[in-house]
């Protein structure tokens, strides 16, 4: 990124060297050299903007690793793994379009939902699996309402249509 | 695994809930009782024994044997019991007598057990078998042909004993050796004797024989040392009531020649003869014509009471002058004017002898009584007289009278008396001052119902709604009068933490209100003697008490037997709690009524305003004839009680035109299971009700379906599933799947036993579980009959039966004879997560029956006289079961060793996270949930437990013969604060949080300011 700060007219200006000629070269050359640079650099725009898609993935040996060292008990290391688990994938997604857009081809708006699709798309996915990673911990550790135990008290019964004296 | 020992004690340390030494006596109570005094024979009726102390000083307890099947002495200064023993339920008591500092007390058929007891503390000195109880012979009544006598001899402690009418036998009271025995020979064995005589020079046993018209006297005389017969004699004589025409006396005081007199049938004259060692004596005929005679117990003195054929009564004297009229009562003949007359006899410190006469006056409205001393006045006999308040509208009337009399001065005459009532109280008067009531009708309690009390009155003051906004306007400014003292004493309550606190006692002195918790109740019972109490639960006093009147059966006498007490309004209705008291009253004519009483709960009150709160309790004749069941029903319009007479017929009460609509209306949804066939092949029969009334007026259930028995089996118990609130539809498992409990409302326990005839001691018992709407047996099993009974005990409560029994059979290798408890626990469906919804399911439904059941069983430490679990007011707190044992103590079982599905393995994680158990057969005998802690509870029948305000404690009543109550928190008392729960610190804390936001908020500004400038 550094390079495409440096300013292109603080070099374009300066004299050729000697035997150098100026005038055939400089027709025609800085403008191919320059549609070159253009398009290896949105080559690497669109690598990069892959690399950052695929960035959940890559971490998520890393947090399952964690996981496994917090240990099964409900206490504060694992429940703070396990809401960083959980809040990071929403966090992410909230932020698509802002964390993409430095990756964005010149030819769309930055900040557009459709640009750079296939690459959210992957980084959605990715997403769901740290999510995935948080709620399979979650199972573990019997915090996911999933069993019929979980729901017996908001189950109701009405009155019993017969009396029987007793 | 160490996780694993972490829950075992997690799931151990949450049992180790017990009652604190500091909390024993505070928050339950104990009534020791002795029962009510079997007055009907002298042999078991109270009277006075003085012991004399070492320092020469006496003191005297009142001894007697009580219709509870025991032996006891009172206290006469306090009223207390100074000692009692607990006969055993199949050897009744039947005899006692005292000499010097020893008591002996005859028991079983026929007198099979002598046992000596000493008179101040109760120990037992010797316990002697004389035969066995099934050689025992029975007479009506059972006292006949037993007689207790001490031996004369000078240095000797010997007891003489008469069993079985025939055997005489002499006990030495230290080795417990029987010295001789003598069987009346067979010749002779159509005479019953019934008495025996000790003198020196012989021991005389007199007994009746029957000749065609009347029966004859029979005397035969023994040797004390040896027991040889000395002589036997029939005394030529015609006796007409075998009972009570007849009387020894044993002069000891006088001559020392024991005497007989008896009432002659021929001429109604007293005849009378002397026995001596050879019996050549002569029988002697007195002058005048008498009615009856009386024992009062003056025999040493040779004094008796005789009635004239008018009635009137005279102290009459045997000795070597004859027979001598030593006193003739004034107006004691029969007479409209006052009842019968009672006597008895009594001694002073220096063993001279007095006797009284108690009556009650009808006209005065007081009972009198008049005591002749015949000693007193220079011999010439002396009779003094007073009247006393005896409160017969609390008391009922006056059945046994004991007498014990001091002279203070010449002609001064101290009498103390002991009145035994029909309502079962024991009172001791001090001339005209009653000293002492103790109320021993409550240790045959029928029926009990515990009624929770209102708010106190200043928090209920507001009762029906505002008319008016100027009306509200004025009550919320009175209501606001109040407020600076609520600000005070709360501020108080804050700062001081003087709350109510659990473990302290309920406040038994305040005016009748619920306590903060609600540990405060009413407990109303009728008693078998037809008295209807209320029983404070803070302290167990009577707060007021009614004696149930007998109605038209005034006249000609009768019983009111208590058969259930129905909270009919509760405070949840508004005003007052009214109970109504449903019994049946039986008249000496044999006419069966059924008879209700609706009373206030809190004063006693006749909420039908048909007697005052100083008269007997009238009832209501709601049915001409028996009742065979009662309910209680709850209608839109309240609450109910449903009658069904001998034709089945339904009487409602109150029955008013409101509540006649409300039943018609649940008329198509009632079932009703009734007991049918005649006793010994009953069954089952479940009735519905058609909804057209029938020509008499009244709806008649119609069966519908018969439950039947095999032949030989009969009802012995219906135990229905109480109607409380389940919190819980289901139990959820380790793997977080659900059983879901089977919360049948028509579930009923029948109780059964097997007789190969009818009046056979029964062979096997069996229990069933049975819908009551439709006659579907869920669950049964056989149960053996130990001893030729059923003695079985059930609870049911949830989707959970409890039942313990006693197994007498050894079946094999490993097997034990035992206590055992069965705990059933029933679920819905088949496996985990099936539900049919079967506490609301219609009874029509196939799925009633698709159940599942887990049951275990497992051993107790001892045999259970009365079994309940815990009841809560949400039903969130665990149920514990709660037993009265053979050691005389109330127990509590909690739930988790009773679970039927412990497991028979190491528990898995999922089981522990269960909290289950590791299975072991044996059920822990923990001392620390003896709720009793060191009272003897005896005689417990029944326990009733009623919830408290707080959820998780329950309220617990123990009746049978003493009355114990308690509560109890089987899940720890977890929604009030800890008792050592520092207010103090929290307090601070918050101060001190504040005082720092006081003090850091200004200079937090400041710094907020002085950022500003460097932005």
């Amino acid at each position: 990124m550094a390079t495409l700060a440096v300013e292109p007219s603080k070099w374009k200006n300066l004299p050729p060297p000697p035997g150098f000629s100026s005038t055939t070269s400089s027709s025609r050359t800085p403008n191919k050299a320059s549609t070159k640079a253009a398009a290896s650099y949105e080559n690497l725009k669109t690598k990069r903007a892959w690399d950052f898609a695929i960035s959940p993935a890559k971490s998520l040996p890393m947090q399952a690793f964690m996981l496994y060292m917090s240990g099964g008990g409900v206490q504060i290391f694992s429940m703070g793994i396990v809401f960083m688990l959980l809040s990071s994938p929403f966090k992410n997604l909230a932020g698509i379009n802002t964390a993409f857009a430095p990756f964005a081809p010149a030819s769309s708006p930055p900040k557009a939902l459709s640009t750079l699709a296939l690459q959210k798309v992957a980084y959605l996915l990715c997403n769901l699996l740290t999510l995935a990673l948080g709620l399979w911990k979650c199972r573990s550790m019997g915090l996911l309402p999933t069993g019929t135990g979980d729901w017996l008290a908001f189950e109701t019964r009405g009155q019993p249509p017969d009396i029987t004296l007793l | 695994m160490r996780l694993r020992h972490f829950f075992l004690a997690a799931a151990l340390f949450a049992q180790t809930w017990a009652l604190h030494a500091s909390e024993a006596g505070v928050v339950d109570w104990h009534k020791p009782f002795v029962g009510v005094p079997a007055v009907n024979v002298p042999s078991t009726a109270p009277s006075f024994h003085r012991i004399a102390n070492f320092d020469g000083s006496t003191r005297s307890v009142i001894l007697t044997a009580t219709s509870s099947n025991v032996l006891a002495a009172l206290d006469p200064i306090a009223g207390g019991v100074a000692w009692r023993y607990i006969f055993e339920d199949d050897e009744r008591v039947i005899a006692y007598r005292q000499h010097s500092d020893v008591v002996a007390a005859v028991s079983g058929a026929g007198g099979a057990t002598l046992r000596l007891f000493n008179s101040s503390a109760g120990h037992l000195i010797v316990e002697k078998r004389l035969h066995s109880p099934e050689a025992g012979r029975l007479f009506e009544p059972e006292t006949l042909g037993t007689s207790i006598a001490f031996a004369s001899d000078a240095d000797s402690h010997d007891v003489l004993v008469l069993s079985n009418a025939h055997i005489v036998r002499r006990v030495d009271s230290q080795s417990r050796e029987v010295v001789w025995g003598w069987t009346a020979p067979d010749e002779a064995a159509l005479v019953a004797y019934s008495k025996l005589v000790s003198t020196p020079s012989a021991v005389y046993a007199v007994g009746l024989s029957k000749s065609p018209a009347a029966y004859t006297l029979n005397v035969a005389a023994l040797a004390p040392a040896t027991g040889e017969v000395l002589a036997t004699v029939r005394i030529p004589s015609s006796i007409q009531n075998g009972l009570a025409d007849f009387l020894v006396l044993e002069c000891a005081h006088g001559d020392g020649v024991p005497r007989i007199v008896w009432r002659d049938a021929e001429d109604a004259s007293l005849r009378f003869a002397a026995l001596a060692p050879g019996l050549e004596g002569k029988a002697l005929a007195a002058r005048g014509a008498y009615k009856m005679i009386k024992d009062v117990g003056l025999g040493s003195h040779g004094r008796f009471v005789a009635l004239k054929e008018d009635g009137s009564a005279r102290v009459l004297q045997l000795g070597e002058a004859g027979m001598a009229v030593l006193w003739e009562f004034a107006e004691s003949a029969t007479s409209d004017r006052y009842t019968e007359s009672f006597y008895a006899g009594g001694f002073d410190k220096d063993g001279d002898a007095y006797v009284a006469r108690v009556f009650w006056s009808h006209v005065h409205k007081k009972a009198s009584a008049h005591i002749f001393a015949a000693h007193l006045a220079n011999g010439t006999g002396l009779t003094v007289g007073f009247t006393f308040p005896f409160d017969t509208a609390t008391h009922g009337i006056i059945n046994h009278v004991a007498l014990d009399a001091a002279s203070v001065a010449d002609m001064q005459v101290r009498a103390r008396l002991v009145l035994t009532t029909s309502t079962g109280a024991v009172q001791l008067w001090d001339r005209d001052a009653l000293v002492w009531t103790r109320e021993e009708g409550l240790t045959d309690i029928r029926a009990a119902e515990m009624v929770e009390l209102p708010e106190p009155a200043a928090a209920a003051a507001h009762g029906g709604e505002d008319k008016s906004f100027g009306e509200r306007l004025r009550r919320q400014l009175a209501d606001a009068q109040g407020f600076p003292q609520y600000a005070a004493a709360f501020a108080r309550r804050f700062v001081t933490g003087a709350y109510a606190s659990v473990s302290a006692p309920a406040n038994g002195s305040a005016p009748l209100a619920r306590d903060a918790f609600g540990f405060r109740k009413i407990i109303v019972v009728a008693t078998a003697h037809g008295k209807l109490y209320g029983l404070d639960s803070a302290y167990g006093s009577v707060v007021w008490s009614r004696v149930l009147g007998l109605g038209w059966a005034a006249k000609i006498g009768g019983d009111v037997i208590p058969l259930k007490v129905f909270a009919l309004r509760t405070v949840a209705d508004g005003g007052d709690p009214q109970v109504v008291l449903v019994t049946q009253r039986r008249a000496r004519n044999t006419l069966m009524d059924t008879v209700l009483f609706h009373v206030n709960a809190l004063t006693g009150e006749d909420m039908r305003g048909k007697s005052g709160p100083d008269e007997l309790l009238e009832g209501f004749d709601a049915i001409a004839g028996p009742l065979v069941d009662t309910y209680m029903l709850q209608l839109d319009v309240g609450r109910v009680a449903v009658l069904l007479d001998e034709f089945a017929q339904v009487h409602l009460y109150p029955e008013t035109d409101e509540t006649k609509d409300a039943f018609a209306k649940v008329l198509p949804n009632l079932h009703v299971p009734l007991r049918t066939g005649a006793p010994g092949h009953r069954r089952l029969t479940g009735h519905e009700f058609p909804t057209e009334l029938e020509f008499t007026g009244r709806y008649v259930p119609q069966p519908t379906w018969t439950l039947t028995f095999p032949p030989s089996e009969d009802i012995r118990a219906l135990v229905p599933r109480p109607r409380e609130p389940v919190a819980s539809l289901g139990k959820v498992l380790g793997n977080r799947t659900t059983l879901y409990k089977y919360l049948n409302p028509h579930l009923t326990a029948v109780v059964t036993e097997f007789a190969s005839a009818a009046g056979a001691r029964p062979s096997r018992c069996a229990l069933y579980l049975v819908d009551g709407a439709k006659g579907t047996v869920v669950y049964h099993v056989m149960l053996p009959a130990a001893g030729g009974k059923c003695d079985v005990h059930v609870t049911l409560t949830e989707n959970w039966l409890v039942y313990v029994y006693y197994d007498p059979e050894t079946t094999g290798m490993g097997t034990t004879k035992g206590h055992r408890v069965v705990s059933v626990e029933l679920y819905e469906g088949l496996g985990a997560d099936a539900r049919t919804r079967s506490s609301d399911l219609s009874s029509l439904s196939k799925d009633t029956t698709a159940i599942q059941s887990f049951e275990q069983a497992y051993v107790l430490p001892h045999g259970v006289t009365a079994m309940s679990t815990t009841s809560t007011k949400y039903g969130i707190t665990m149920k514990d079961i709660i037993v009265a044992n053979n050691n005389y103590q109330i127990q509590s079982f909690p739930r988790r060793f009773l679970d039927p599905r412990r497991p028979k393995h190491k528990p898995t994680n999922q089981e522990l996270e269960e909290w289950l158990i590791q299975y072991d057969a044996l059920i822990p005998d923990d001392p620390k949930r003896v709720l009793s802690h060191n009272y003897r509870v005896i005689g417990t029948k029944h326990i009733l437990t009623s919830p408290a305000l707080l959820e998780s404690t329950s309220l617990v009543f123990a009746y049978g013969q003493d009355l114990f109550f308690t509560r109890v928190a089987p899940s720890g008392t977890f929604d009030v604060l800890s008792e050592n729960f520092n207010k103090a610190q929290l307090v601070f804390t918050i101060a001190g949080l504040a005082l720092a936001i006081v003090i850091a908020k200004p200079m937090v500004r400041r710094k907020r300011l002085r950022e500003k400038w460097y932005d």
